[in-house]
């Protein structure tokens, strides 16, 4: 409870933006003289349905109007357009918020054929979104997933620990070897930079999405992570993305994150593979537990 | 329980039985040199990687019957068979060179193929206790009739089935968790722990199904809700963490690999974790649950700290669990054959 503590006995006033200087704020400092990040973070906004500024839309999952035509009740007006039956029931509560963007300079920089891969990922998002299967996040989605996650500061490395899937992190602070594989969740490699923490993280795999827009990297992606305090209650962060094979060149993503100020908040559990088995597996038993029937 | 090994490495272990004459602590504790480090903020400091690996049985094998420790003999003659099978395990043999019994008579059900699954890379340490069950007396777990059956039939559907749906392979093999009880001993695969602290919290990362338990130390009590590991509190006791954990979700009718690790809403662990030296932990935990046991056990099990270097790598069992699709795949065959 020293960081809270710490945190909220600290009134330094904040006059920088998001993604502005932090010169006007100092963090506090941890007991070995670190500034101190340690606390229960999220983000407020749209960034997981669509990075790039977008209205709001009816679902994640569209059938392509139909144009006005010698059909009845199309002949006069084009619809919007309509939600796929898949998830048409969800209503309103399925539908897409609009958002401002967080993509610095608004663009993602494909390259043409990754622009193509990218609209046809939208389209497949039901097939495609391996958050929709409870597969690890990666980075930086793991960051503005609608969830909280924690940092946790320890001496020589940093646990970054997501609700969403059981997600961990692990910040490696002090020297370490290569990661021996490509991984979910990347091989993180951090250093202070002020009062920012600079995550460098690297050996990923391809299986990861940036947003539920199919957002999407190759094996080759490295992110480059800045966390920098602003007030006891918010941080900026900072994620700069490199990947040759997709994109022509590395941009930005940046937004607040904010602190989770509920006494005695703890991340609670979203063990979300129990949830989606139906949906893998339950097609694939000699028995449907969802209808109890035999599969054919 | 893993898909590539071992039920329990105890029950591995209770085929080999190993102990030593002297236990780690009581070696660390005879130099006199080593104090608790603190962290920067003033708790004592229990961080790094840690594993169990030594080679105690859990439950004390009928050979031992009426004893809670070896004799120097034994634990010499025990020293010299772990030295031999590791020798064995680092030229690449197998089966009963390396301790493993054939497929037939295995301990373990037919997994003790490619023993570099459940290799330390070091001959295991040796101890003098014969269980790691103190507690009862007796060093075996006091399973009520019914759990003791539930566990029979769960190592008899091991490996074997029947696999008709997704609910029917144990909790392990669904990528969900093996539980808490045996998280801080699973042995050899995935069995690492690195303990990172915090002020106000000690978190645990377990590799196998990134098993992650963040205990706050900071005098909150359980939030009540019910999760798969429970709502853990943790407070110091001088240089010992202490964890209450209750709140268990009832998990009781899913398959587990062993009876003794699955969660109840009456389950409570007490778990105490006390460094003996740089890179030794006496940890014990008592295990109170009246829908799995007729009274509280206690294990006090040595686990060990690997080099400074040792990482927890991403253990990435959901998102490549290809043995879901073909169990039941095998299972879909099984029942066509059968002509059902």
């Amino acid at each position: 409870m020293a960081a809270v503590v710490a945190a909220a006995g600290c009134t330094g006033q904040s006059t920088s933006e998001p993604g502005g200087s932090a010169a006007a704020y100092r963090a506090p400092r941890t007991a070995d003289g670190k500034p101190d990040l340690n606390g229960i973070w999220q983000a407020l906004n749209s960034a997981n349905y669509d990075l790039r500024a977008h209205a709001a839309r009816p679902a994640l999952s569209l059938l392509p109007a139909r144009g006005r035509s010698g059909v009845p009740g199309l002949v006069r007006a084009t619809t919007v357009d309509l939600p796929d039956p898949a998830v048409r029931p969800l209503g309103a509560v399925g539908g897409v918020p609009a958002g401002e963007g967080v993509v610095v300079g608004g663009e993602i920089p494909y390259q043409p054929w990754a622009a193509t891969r990218r609209q046809e990922n939208a389209r497949e998002w039901l097939k495609r979104d391996p958050e929709i299967k409870c597969f690890m996040p990666g980075v930086p989605r793991a960051t503005y997933l609608p969830y909280p996650f924690q940092i946790l500061q320890g001496t020589n490395k940093i646990v970054l620990a997501y609700e969403f899937a059981g997600a961990t992190r692990t910040i490696h602070m002090d020297k370490v070897g290569d990661s021996p594989s490509p991984t979910w969740m990347g091989w993180s490699r951090g250093h202070w930079d002020g009062d920012t923490l600079v995550v460098e993280v690297t050996d990923f795999n391809e299986d990861t999405w940036f947003d539920r827009a199919g957002d999407f990297h190759s094996d080759q992606l490295k992110v480059t992570e800045r966390y920098t305090p602003q007030s006891p209650y918010h941080l900026t962060y900072e994620a700069t993305i490199e990947d040759p094979k997709v994109f022509t060149r590395p941009w930005t993503i940046r937004m607040p994150l904010y602190r989770r100020v509920e006494p005695d908040k703890q991340l609670l559990e979203y063990k979300c593979v129990e949830f989606v088995e139906e949906l893998m597996y339950g097609h694939l038993g000699v028995i449907d537990p969802a209808t109890g029937q035999r599969n054919k | 329980m893993t898909k590539w090994s071992l039920l329990a490495s105890a029950v591995v272990m209770a085929a080999v039985s190993i102990s030593i004459s002297m236990s780690l602590s009581a070696q660390q504790s005879a130099t006199g040199s080593w104090t608790q480090p603190k962290t920067p903020w003033g708790d004592p400091d229990l961080q790094g990687v840690w594993r169990y690996e030594a080679a105690v049985p859990l439950e004390r094998p009928a050979q031992f019957q009426g004893r809670a420790s070896l004799t120097d003999e034994e634990v010499a003659q025990r020293q010299k068979v772990e030295e031999e099978q590791e020798a064995q395990r680092l030229a690449g043999n197998e089966g009963t060179a390396v301790g493993r019994g054939n497929l037939a008579q295995s301990p373990i059900r037919g997994n003790e193929y490619n023993s570099f699954w459940q290799d330390h890379g070091r001959p295991r340490q040796v101890f003098k206790q014969t269980s790691l069950v103190v507690d009862p007396e007796d060093g075996r777990i006091p399973y009520t009739p019914d759990a003791k059956k539930a566990e029979a039939r769960a190592q008899a559907r091991y490996g074997a089935g029947p696999y008709e749906s997704f609910l029917d392979p144990d909790t392990g093999e669904r990528c969900l968790t093996d539980g808490v009880t045996a998280m801080m001993w699973q042995g050899p695969n995935g069995g690492h722990n690195r303990i990172v602290q915090s002020p106000g919290y000690v978190t645990i990362l377990h590799e196998e199904y990134l098993d992650r338990r963040v205990i706050p130390v900071d005098g909150r009590k359980a939030s009540g809700i019910r999760q798969w590991f429970g709502n853990a509190v943790g407070k110091w006791e001088g240089n010992t963490f202490v964890v209450e954990t209750t709140n268990f979700i009832d998990r009781t009718n899913y398959e587990w690999a062993q009876i003794l690790t699955r969660p109840s809403e009456t389950l409570r662990l007490t778990e105490r974790y006390t460094r003996t030296g740089p890179d030794t932990m006496d940890y014990r935990i008592t295990v109170e649950d009246p829908a799995s046991f007729e009274k509280p056990w206690t294990a006090q099990i040595p686990i060990a700290r690997l080099p400074n270097d040792t990482q927890i790598y991403e253990y990435a069992c959901h998102e490549g669990n290809y043995a879901m699709t073909n169990l039941l795949a095998g299972g879909r065959a099984d029942a066509a054959k059968r002509g059902k």
